[in-house]
């Protein structure tokens, strides 16, 4: 496995996972960010309890 | 041909490649285990499945 740093320059690849791995993380941030649910700075108090919900309805809904 | 050692593509020896895939692979375990750590403890906030 690590003759793949004969074939790939080390610095020119530590950039690009460098680059990935930060646009991936801020895609991943924003879209948590547009979320109620999962909105950190501005939490939603009816969407942050669904899983508390989510089993009354589901067995209410069933008859 | 007689500098076999210098004539990869990145320009990288041997013993270059083996101790910086030591480094990275160090790094790569670390970066994980902070990654499943940040996991467990959002799951703990907010379970998603």
């Amino acid at each position: 496995m690590w003759r793949i740093w004969m074939l790939f320059d080390p610095r020119r690849a530590l950039v690009a996972l460098f680059v990935f791995l930060f646009v991936l993380a801020l895609v991943i941030h924003f879209i948590l960010l547009s979320t109620d649910r999962f909105n950190w700075l501005k939490p939603h108090p009816a969407t942050a309890a669904v899983t508390a919900v989510l089993p009354a309805t589901v067995g209410s809904g069933s008859k | 041909m007689a500098d076999d050692k210098r004539s990869s593509l990145s320009g990288l020896t041997e013993h270059e490649a083996r101790e910086f895939h030591r480094i990275f692979v160090v790094s790569f375990l670390v970066f994980t285990a902070i990654a499943v750590v940040a996991h467990i403890l959002v799951w703990q906030w907010r379970p998603w499945l």
